[in-house]
């Protein structure tokens, strides 16, 4: 046990973690460097602007590195560098896909490594999500519903997803924020009233009560609703498994799973004849090459984008993965497809799996159906899910849905939610509060 | 603990997604480039199209016609034609509208196709994403001709053109009116719908009614027969009517009579008409087919261009006047009329035109013949050829031909007209001696012109600028 006050004592364990974690923040620095180095001799009118990039990286990863050694040395030591290590990589692939972005995601990873170490650093952080998750709930609905009424689109474009809230140069998109608060509210919610569930209640078919089955209707509702209004068919759905999994976790029902599933069914059975955007990610998702000229041109050109990559990719700067529309945001990973082909790919997919998987260990550090578990398992699955679901959109394994790869695809928002689950799975990991 | 058997029940099935992720990911990267890379819609196919930098294409002595220009502002090479007056021999090779002419015939020269495949050079290319570079070719076309032929079309429909005797060379090549290779995709819609069809190789596609031109072969036959070249024949200016046509001679003469040579030199139609009826169809077949009329000859790497065979004439008493007149069903192209010139200055031989001389591979300091065998096809015989070359020189020295002559060439040729519907085509056809070598050969027509001793000027242009590129001077 630390005593307060005192600077902690690391124990053996401890400093094998330490001088892992930094081996492997060095590594992904010295992948970055080739890479930065590779693309300014690749493209030399983007001047010093790759090791700009690399810069900015470097100091947050240091900065990153200390602070976290500081307050926990007993954290996961893989957690940070996967995150940074998948973060540079996409930094650099949205500075060889549009330069000028990668200046405005650049500033936006030293806002999201503060934010990490903010989330990862102070103490009573992941308690106030608990204490105060009936107002986290009121907040995060509340900015739902001011998206929905006042959202717009950055881009101008009418008809255009109104995802996003803001003014002038700076726009957010709620819905990432509201991803962190609606698993922390579930895991909280599921924590107080899920743990009393015993297996006699389950037995005496007590199992349809409200209580357990009402939070999975109402999450499936409000996953509708942004279905709906937002036409967000990716938020919605992310929403939705994550918390049937969380569900699952907090009572073992495999019934939850397969009752959500059917629901799911339902919801995207009456969407696709309900509205067009779901009929169009279905149809293509079925048969792209029929349409490779109209509506299914950016995942045939994502798909042309890995067959162009093969095994072992174009490499940076060389091939043509901007013929893949918005291939600096969700379809990055047709992007690292193309350069870096498949070894990149699996590099990518292994990296996400194993932050995915060291997440759900960090469930294990807590008592069961306990709501640090449960948010350590919710945040896990956030990640987790939203990475499975856009990586197999743009290999068609899956209807497209319109998400960001975490860490990796350009957008601020994204990209600080993500680093802010980071930041709490990391404090989760080392065990504490 | 329901708890934990779920977590690790949730990791084994994130394990498989992930899994799958990654298997799907290996299906596209292996199968992938055989497949969906093959579409003709993956825009990478266009880029690497559009990257290839072409071979350059030169003149006999080295002048630039079309190179690919690479600069750092472009991200493909740009086909440049420094002398766009060669349009209708070089062609054009543009992203959009494909490749014309010698870009065309010569494509896989030029892209590099045909070059040997070298798996070291393959690899280290492949991995350093270098274009595809294509070879240089050296055509026969000569830029002093081919700007004399130019300049002298400018401004009318027409083509011409000039050949190398005994090789067959192609030297010049015009037709006109023509394109700038240079502007081709920018002028493409406009030049798609000009009337005056600048895209019809005149030269190697056009069918012209031979008119008057006809007498060459007509002479050889009689010549054979033992005709008389200098009994004068009544009335030999006299017009003949035929199909609503009154055809003249080539300048307009009174009533006069003429010997067949004089005739011959001004291609007055009555006397020719004369001697088909007296040599009968079976004759005149005989000679037409010796000098293989109806029977375009290509141009090696052009033949998809060459006017598809007309059917063999067939020369009946029905017809006989008709085609002793050049009219009718008769059409020659240009190129088949500079053939049966070059046959006439090489004893009677018809060599093959060509345009290729030899191709250089990319990064290469030499050059590589083009290995040809040519073979000549014999049109006439030695004496009559001697014989049809003596009564050019008539043609030219007093004849309708005289605009042809320079001072210091030995030049014959035929000028003479022809029509066709509504409107008059002037024909020159005639050849140059040159010292040491057989000498070039001409073909000119120009569209609604009533004028042979145009086309006779124009020859002469041309029979000097060749003279001038063989000769090496003056």
């Amino acid at each position: 046990m630390a005593v307060r006050g005192l600077s902690p004592i690391k124990s053996r364990a401890d400093a094998q973690g330490s001088s892992m974690a930094l081996l492997l923040l060095v590594l992904a620095g010295l992948f970055l460097a080739v890479n930065a180095v590779a693309l300014m001799l690749v493209r030399p009118a983007l001047g010093l602007r790759p090791l700009v990039y690399l810069s900015v990286w470097a100091v947050c990863a240091a900065a990153g590195h200390r602070w976290l050694e500081h307050r926990l040395p007993g954290r996961d030591p893989l957690l940070f560098p996967i995150g940074m290590f998948l973060s540079g990589w996409g930094l650099l692939v949205i500075g060889r896909l549009i330069p000028t972005f990668a200046e405005r995601q650049a500033l936006w990873l030293a806002v999201s490594a503060v934010a990490l170490m903010l989330a990862a650093g102070f103490a009573h952080g992941v308690q106030w999500l608990r204490r105060y998750r009936y107002l986290i709930l009121v907040f995060g609905l509340s900015v739902l519903a001011a998206t929905i009424l006042l959202g717009r689109n950055p881009s101008g474009m009418i008809g255009a997803p109104a995802l996003w809230l803001g003014a002038g140069a700076l726009f957010v998109q709620p819905a990432e924020a509201l991803k962190i608060l609606l698993v922390a509210f579930s895991a909280s919610y599921l924590a107080e009233q899920y743990s009393v569930l015993s297996v006699e209640e389950v037995k005496s078919g007590r199992m349809f009560s409200p209580r357990v089955a009402g939070p999975v209707l109402l999450m499936w509702g409000l996953s509708v609703i942004i279905l709906v209004w937002q036409r967000d068919l990716g938020t919605a759905g992310l929403f939705f498994i994550v918390f049937l999994l969380l569900v699952y976790i907090a009572t073992g029902f495999l019934w939850i799973l397969a009752g959500g599933a059917l629901l799911g069914v339902m919801a995207v059975f009456a969407a696709y004849h309900l509205f067009t955007v779901v009929e169009l990610r279905v149809d293509i998702w079925l048969n792209p090459w029929a349409e490779a000229d109209g509506r299914a041109y950016q995942i045939v050109q994502s798909l042309q984008a890995f067959a162009a990559g093969g095994v072992f990719g174009q490499g940076i700067g060389q091939g043509s993965p901007a013929y893949v529309p918005v291939a600096h945001s969700d379809f990055i990973f047709a992007a690292v497809g193309e350069e870096w082909g498949l070894l990149g790919v699996i590099v990518v997919v292994v990296a996400l799996a194993v932050l995915s998987l060291r997440g759900l260990r960090a469930a294990l550090r807590f008592p069961p159906r306990s709501f640090r578990s449960l948010l350590a398992a919710g945040l896990s699955l956030l990640l987790a899910v939203q990475s499975l679901m856009i990586m197999g959109g743009v290999l068609k394994l899956l209807p497209l849905t319109g998400v960001t790869l975490p860490f990796f695809s350009y957008g601020g928002s994204s990209l600080l939610a993500s680093f802010v689950a980071l930041g709490l799975l990391i404090r989760l990991s080392a065990g504490e509060d | 603990m329901p708890a934990t058997r779920a977590l690790s029940h949730l990791a084994a099935g994130l394990l498989i997604a992930f899994t799958l992720v990654a298997l799907s990911a290996l299906y596209w990267a292996v199968v992938g480039p055989n497949t969906i890379l093959r579409r003709s819609d993956n825009p990478r196919l266009v880029e690497a199209e559009a990257s290839i930098v072409r071979g350059q294409i030169v003149d006999r002595s080295g002048v630039l016609l079309a190179v690919s220009e690479r600069d750092a502002n472009r991200r493909f090479p740009r086909r440049v034609y420094p002398h766009p007056e060669t349009s209708p021999v070089t062609g054009y090779a543009s992203q959009r509208y494909g490749v014309g002419g010698a870009e065309a015939a010569y494509n896989a020269i030029l892209r590099g196709d045909t070059l040997p495949k070298d798996i070291w050079g393959e690899l280290t290319n492949t991995l350093l994403h270098q274009p595809q570079h294509g070879s240089d070719i050296r055509l026969t076309l000569d830029m002093g001709v081919q700007e004399t032929l130019a300049g002298a079309l400018a401004g009318q429909a027409g083509a011409a053109v000039v050949l190398a005797v005994p090789s067959g060379a192609v030297l010049g090549l015009a037709s006109a009116p023509t394109f700038d290779a240079n502007t081709l995709d920018a002028d493409w819609e406009r030049l798609r719908a000009d009337p005056g069809r600048p895209f019809f190789n005149r030269a190697l596609q056009g069918s012209y009614q031979p008119g008057g031109a006809v007498q060459t072969p007509l002479l050889a036959a009689g010549l054979l027969d033992g005709q008389p070249l200098e009994t004068e024949i009544a009335g030999a200016t006299m017009p003949v009517n035929t199909a609503g046509a009154a055809l003249t001679c080539a300048l307009r003469l009174p009533e006069l009579a003429l010997t067949l040579r004089e005739a011959y030199g001004f291609a007055c139609p009555e006397p020719f008409r004369q001697l088909a009826l007296d040599l009968g169809p079976r004759s005149v077949q005989a000679a037409f087919d010796m000098f293989h009329f109806g029977q375009p000859p290509s141009l090696a790497g052009f033949e998809f261009q060459a006017v598809s065979g007309t059917d063999t004439l067939e020369i009946t008493d029905d017809n006989l006047e008709e085609m002793a007149l050049g009219q009718g069903d008769m059409v020659v192209t240009p190129l088949e009329m500079a053939v049966m010139a070059a046959a006439i200055v090489n004893d009677g031989n018809a060599p093959q035109p060509y345009l290729l001389v030899e191709t250089r591979a990319p990064g290469a300091a030499h050059w590589e013949p083009v290995q040809q065998v040519r073979p000549t096809t014999p049109y006439a015989t030695a004496a009559t050829a001697r014989q049809l070359q003596d009564l050019m020189r008539s043609a030219v020295a007093r004849g309708a031909a005289i605009n042809a002559a320079r001072p210091g060439l030995d030049i014959g040729g035929h000028a003479a007209l022809a029509f066709s519907g509504e409107s008059t085509q002037a024909w020159f056809v005639g050849f140059a001696t040159l010292p040491g070598l057989r000498g070039v050969a001409v073909a000119v027509v120009l569209e609604n012109s009533r004028d042979p001793g145009l086309a006779a000027d124009i020859g002469g242009q041309a029979l000097a600028a060749a003279h001038r590129a063989l000769t090496g001077g003056e």
